[in-house]
């Protein structure tokens, strides 16, 4: 990958209660691009999504040796702060969590966490995250009612549009799609294409089809390894390790 | 599903390979009959049109269901991939047969010009790539085509022998015009069917390696 990589990993490896579940791993994330993260169940592609905003530090007995860089500084240094981090790295869940609150409030929440107490900036924070999300048009008129209410698709596009009000540098997608139906799941990848051009998107994927028309990039990911990761065009034409071909053919996984 | 997809593209491949032999047998009796000037083979040839039309589109809609129903990746998709090249290339080397089978008909009944000139040897040297090329995308060998670039220009050189031979013998004598522009277009159609077993050749090693090369 010769793009400039905004998070990299090097030898990192994992850990739960003696487990070993992510072996040197060593990836670059390019900048501004999607990189689909694929690989049986298990294989620790969730868990290496984790590592990028330091939710595993919430798991007991987590040993993580390596080193995770975000924008070229260790996110495991002391003076490393994880509120920060976790702004800079925003998440989306496999299901939508939105708060029991309103939909404005889902929105302004962060910011408002963060020092923003001006009821203009947040109104302006909160029509652009949901313009962002693709969002606004169908939930403007509302914006007080309860986030409950939305549908699935419209949650999902709710929490990324939540994810998007604290400004971050990277969002990851751990499956945002696999509890949506199909018109929804498209309104996300949409989503997710023109996201690229502010932010840079980590996605890991049940959905091979998903990793092909959304990301660029792709690593494939078996028994806690990064078997392959390359452009997703070659990985899916013509990959060059023989697990990776024999996993995306479906010979086994 | 994945078991059943698999299946499913070894029965293609399997289909396909029998069409290319399919097309390759109508070119193979269509030289035949003008060898021997046996107007009731390229009958037979031309007769075999409709079949080898209804395996193309059998065969197509195969692959189209199969990429609709699987999406396939990877060496999946370059097999269907090339195995779509392949039932084209297949069609119009047996098209090419039923051409030169249809000229059978206008010069059986009058004697070879210098014994047809290099005509049999180009065929045989053709319907050899054409069996190599068939035989490589069945068993996923490369070693079989790794000279078809050579072995292309040893077709084109004997096109252009053909070629030359005729315009000398139309010039000696007027009368031999028809028989020897017959000639020259069955060279030339044995030219296009080596290009075929090239597209076939080019094919496979994409199936094989994910790489294209092009094969002059």
């Amino acid at each position: 990958m010769s793009e400039p990589a905004i998070i990299t990993t090097n030898n990192l490896n994992l850990w739960y209660s003696g487990k070993h579940a992510l072996e040197s791993v060593s990836i670059k994330v390019p900048k501004k691009r999607v990189t689909a993260l694929i690989g049986p169940s298990g294989c620790g592609k969730s868990t290496l999504l984790r590592c990028f905003n330091r939710l595993n530090d919430l798991i007991d007995n987590v040993k993580i040796t390596g080193e995770i860089t975000l924008d070229n500084e260790d996110i495991h240094a002391p003076a490393s702060d994880v509120v920060t981090l976790r702004k800079k790295v925003g998440m989306v869940f496999q299901k939508p969590n939105p708060f029991p609150k309103t939909i404005y409030d889902n929105i302004a929440y962060g910011p408002w966490v963060h020092g923003i107490r001006d009821k203009n900036e947040l109104d302006r924070i909160v029509e652009q995250s949901l313009r962002h999300a693709a969002l606004w048009d169908e939930v403007k008129d509302r914006l007080s009612d309860s986030a409950l209410g939305l549908s699935g698709g419209q949650q999902q596009r709710l929490c990324i549009a939540r994810t998007l009000a604290v400004e971050p540098e990277v969002i990851l997608m751990d499956e945002p799609c696999s509890a949506l139906d199909p018109i929804a799941t498209s309104k996300i990848e949409n989503l997710i294409d023109m996201l690229k051009e502010e932010y840079t998107v980590i996605i890991v994927t049940h959905n091979m089809q998903q990793a092909t028309r959304v990301s660029d990039y792709t690593g494939f990911m078996y028994l806690g390894k990064l078997i392959e990761c390359g452009r997703t065009k070659q990985i899916f034409e013509h990959p060059t390790e023989e697990l990776t071909e024999n996993y995306i053919t479906g010979r086994f996984g | 599903m994945a078991e059943k997809f698999h299946t499913e593209l070894d029965e293609l491949r399997c289909e396909t390979v029998e069409m290319a032999h399919f097309g390759r047998s109508m070119l193979r009796d269509a030289v035949d009959g003008l060898i021997r000037q046996d107007k009731n083979l390229a009958e037979s040839v031309v007769a075999r049109k409709e079949e080898i039309h209804r395996m193309e589109v059998r065969l197509e809609e195969h692959c189209y269901q199969l990429i609709a129903l699987n999406q396939p990746m990877a060496k999946d998709m370059r097999i269907i991939a090339c195995t779509l090249k392949v039932i084209t290339a297949s069609l119009r080397i047996g098209r090419y047969g039923k051409v030169i089978a249809n000229i059978v008909k206008e010069v059986a009944d009058n004697p070879h010009i210098s014994n047809l000139m290099s005509i049999p040897h180009m065929a045989e040297l053709v319907i050899e790539m054409i069996d190599d090329a068939i035989a490589a995308y069945e068993t996923d060998n490369l070693r079989l085509i790794e000279a078809f670039s050579e072995r292309d220009d040893t077709i084109d050189a004997l096109r252009h022998s053909i070629f030359r031979q005729g315009i000398t013998y139309m010039m000696e004598d007027p009368r031999t015009i028809s028989r020897c522009t017959h000639y020259i277009m069955v060279a030339r159609y044995l030219e296009r069917c080596a290009d075929h077993a090239c597209k076939i050749a080019e094919n496979v090693q994409y199936m094989e390696t994910g790489e294209r090369v092009e094969i002059h």
